[in-house]
């Protein structure tokens, strides 16, 4: 068991301007299930592999433990891996795949046995010891995958999206056995992924990458209660939190005709530099009032999903203002009583629900 | 295909079923299926015609020609003699003589090669600087003819100004006669074989390698496998199928062997050496054919080269099989 530090890690590709990671700086407690996310090419998977050590580490620091293990291959580095395509290897027997690190690693056979069969045990393998990868189901494959990493009890399990293979009944399944298993082994466990749904589900802390740069990483509760900037509100959450800009007058920010109350003192700093402000309501966040009374929107498509119903609505042609990310406003309404498509409904913020953020910086203010 | 497939499909469906007897039925389906798929075997028709003329009927009529005594200037007219033309060449010598040479320069020069090609293509499997140059170096040799690599080696390997001799001598060793001995013009010849073919098995493996997936790679590398352990445990058993593939090939060359040992001497005599000491059975059969016109004898030979490379082949194909249900 150990803690993971990333200090001002950075990775550049070769014949690339930009770096892939830049200066990613993370601690990772002993026990700890942390989860990277991100949109695909913003360095989640790179941080990882420069973990374990299949990606050079140009500038900055990785430390497990209080070794440093920057400059080890990835063998000294007591890890183990859980690839997107499992990496099975194709010839050998579910046992020895599993076995394989260990019998590398010069361990008895009898000692070897025992832990597979332990492993086994724990991910209901133990009917499939002798067949080979070819002969399994891809859930199979998967805790296969799983129990390889779990036999060398390592000090750090690193997952890249071990999940994206299976079918979506299946991922939901193996999201929580994952999540429990780790809990009850308590091997401190770094998980890539892009889906914000796994990662809010599965981590302990979740930390948000953007083009190769750290944009927040908190547990996944104050990520969606108080994201640190516009991408983190966006990205976390879903339908996706509503963002709108629009000019700041006095008293709020003007959407169209109406006007959209802010508190004055962060309306002002958010305002500083452009005149104009971003605000941000989660869907949950947005309910119906009289007419006349906060703005309206049209409904575009009523989304029914029984416990809940989502409107996606559009400010009236002509009264539109400039939007950060679409013209689409998400309610979540309650389901027996959604209005019907075509309909105008008059909407306000619910009081707490509100994000300001500054568009110039796209960073929140509070 | 598309348009093939389609227009009988109508038809078929235009055609009143109702009125057809039930028991005529099986002959009728046949004979649509065949009209069904009348452009499937026109579009095959061409390689079979071609494959017929030019393949099947000249290895059944060496069949034929292997039942008589006959000579090279009157195939036709042979009389019948069954099999006797198989027991002489069971009981000859210079049948076992050349099965023998045939055998070891075999093994001499397909061992090695597929080793060292293997090798050669784990190699260039890494990113290297001027990837590209090095493979087209490596399908050389196997663009070179025959004869022209053969005479150059047989230079290299000559008793009195051969370059290998000299070298010999210059390290202190004593010069070998390459030509006149067994193992050493076996050796020779093998090193002819080794050279031609080496590049065209490590495209080969050069190939099935690339299509290994780097996360193997990586899972072992997590998994503490030095360089020599992935090699052993990731490369070669996933190239299996390819290298089974490159013997059944090699195998066969082997067993064809011709060229080099005819010009190996440099006069293109088929005796294969004053005591036919590289002598193959492809020099044999040429020897009896073209030099005593005994071409009934010549196909007799040819015919018991098929058989080997059937057996050989088969039982690759049996470990194979067996291999691939172990695997099961």
């Amino acid at each position: 068991m150990a803690t993971v530090t990333f200090e001002q890690a950075t990775r550049i590709y070769p014949r690339t301007e930009r770096p892939a990671v830049d200066g990613l700086d993370l601690r990772i407690d002993d026990g700890e299930f942390l989860v990277l996310v991100g949109p695909s090419g913003c360095g989640k998977s790179t941080s990882l592999r420069m973990l374990a050590g299949l990606e050079e580490v140009d500038t900055g620091a990785i430390r497990i433990g209080d070794r440093d293990v920057t400059d080890s291959p990835p063998k000294d580095r007591d890890i183990a891996m859980v690839f997107q395509s499992y990496a099975l290897y194709p010839h050998m027997t579910v046992e020895q795949n599993m076995g394989f690190a260990l019998r590398l690693a010069g361990i008895g056979k009898a000692e070897i046995a025992r832990r597979v069969a332990e492993a086994a045990a724990i991910l209901d393998l133990s009917d499939y010891l002798q067949r080979r990868p070819r002969a399994l189901s891809g859930g199979q494959r998967q805790r296969v995958a799983m129990g390889r990493a779990i036999v060398r009890s390592p000090q750090v399990f690193l997952m890249d999206e071990p999940l994206s293979n299976l079918d979506a009944k299946l991922r939901v399944q193996t999201r929580t056995q994952i999540a429990q298993l780790q809990r009850r082994l308590g091997t401190t466990t770094v998980y890539v992924t892009h889906d914000q749904v796994e990662a809010m589900t599965m981590g302990d802390r979740v930390a948000v990458l953007k083009d190769g740069l750290l944009q927040q990483c908190d547990t996944p509760g104050a990520l969606y209660d108080r994201p640190a900037n516009a991408f983190v509100a966006g990205f976390i959450g879903s339908p996706a939190m509503n963002l709108v800009t629009g000019p700041a007058v006095d008293g709020g920010v003007r959407l169209g005709s109406a006007v959209l109350p802010v508190p004055r003192d962060r309306l002002a700093r958010a305002s500083a530099g452009t005149g104009s402000v971003t605000v941000g309501f989660r869907p949950e966040c947005l309910e119906a009032a009289a007419p006349g009374e906060g703005f309206p929107v049209v409904v575009d498509v009523v989304e029914q999903l029984g416990s809940d119903a989502f409107l996606y609505t559009r400010l009236p042609v002509g009264d539109t203002g400039e939007q950060l990310h679409s013209s689409d406003v998400v309610v979540r309404v309650e389901p027996r009583s959604a209005p019907p498509v075509g309909a105008t409904v008059w909407l306000r913020g619910a009081a707490g629900g509100l994000h300001v953020f500054d568009p110039a910086s796209q960073a929140r203010v509070d | 295909m598309t348009i093939a497939s389609q227009s009988p499909t109508q038809a078929l469906v235009a055609a009143p079923a109702p009125a057809t007897p039930p028991a005529q039925r099986p002959p009728a389906r046949r004979r649509r299926r065949l009209s069904q798929n009348r452009w499937g075997y026109a579009y095959v028709a061409p390689f079979f015609l071609v494959f017929g003329a030019f393949s099947l009927y000249p290895f059944l009529y060496t069949a034929w020609v292997s039942l008589h005594r006959t000579s090279l200037s009157n195939i036709d007219g042979g009389t019948w003699v069954g099999l006797e033309n198989y027991r002489n060449l069971l009981q000859s010598e210079f049948f076992w003589n050349a099965a023998r040479n045939t055998l070891t320069i075999g093994i001499l020069a397909t061992v090695p090669q597929l080793c060292m090609a293997v090798g050669l293509a784990h190699l260039l499997n890494y990113k290297l600087r001027g990837r590209t140059f090095f493979r087209t170096v490596m399908l050389m040799p196997y663009a070179t003819s025959i004869a022209a690599a053969t005479l150059v080696f047989a230079q290299l390997f000559g008793r009195d100004y051969g370059l290998i001799n000299t070298a010999l001598e210059a390290v202190g060793l004593e010069r070998i006669d390459w030509e006149s001995g067994t193992w050493s013009s076996q050796f020779a010849i093998a090193v002819i074989v080794t050279w031609r073919w080496t590049g065209y098995n490590a495209l080969i493996y050069l190939a099935a390698m690339q299509s290994i997936p780097g996360e193997l790679y990586e899972a072992a590398e997590i998994d503490g496998a030095s360089r020599w352990k992935q090699f052993l445990h990731v490369t070669v058993p996933s190239l299996r199928p390819t290298i089974l593939f490159t013997i059944v090939v090699s195998t066969i060359g082997a067993v064809q062997l011709f060229g080099e040992p005819l010009l190996f001497a440099g006069n293109g005599t088929t005796s294969g050496g004053s005591s036919g000491q590289y002598q193959t059975l492809g020099l044999l059969m040429y020897q009896q054919g073209w030099s005593n016109f005994h071409i009934g004898q010549a196909a007799t030979t040819a015919w018991a080269m098929f058989m080997i490379i059937l057996l050989v082949v088969g039982l690759n194909a049996v470990i194979g099989r067996l291999r691939a249900r172990a695997d099961r």
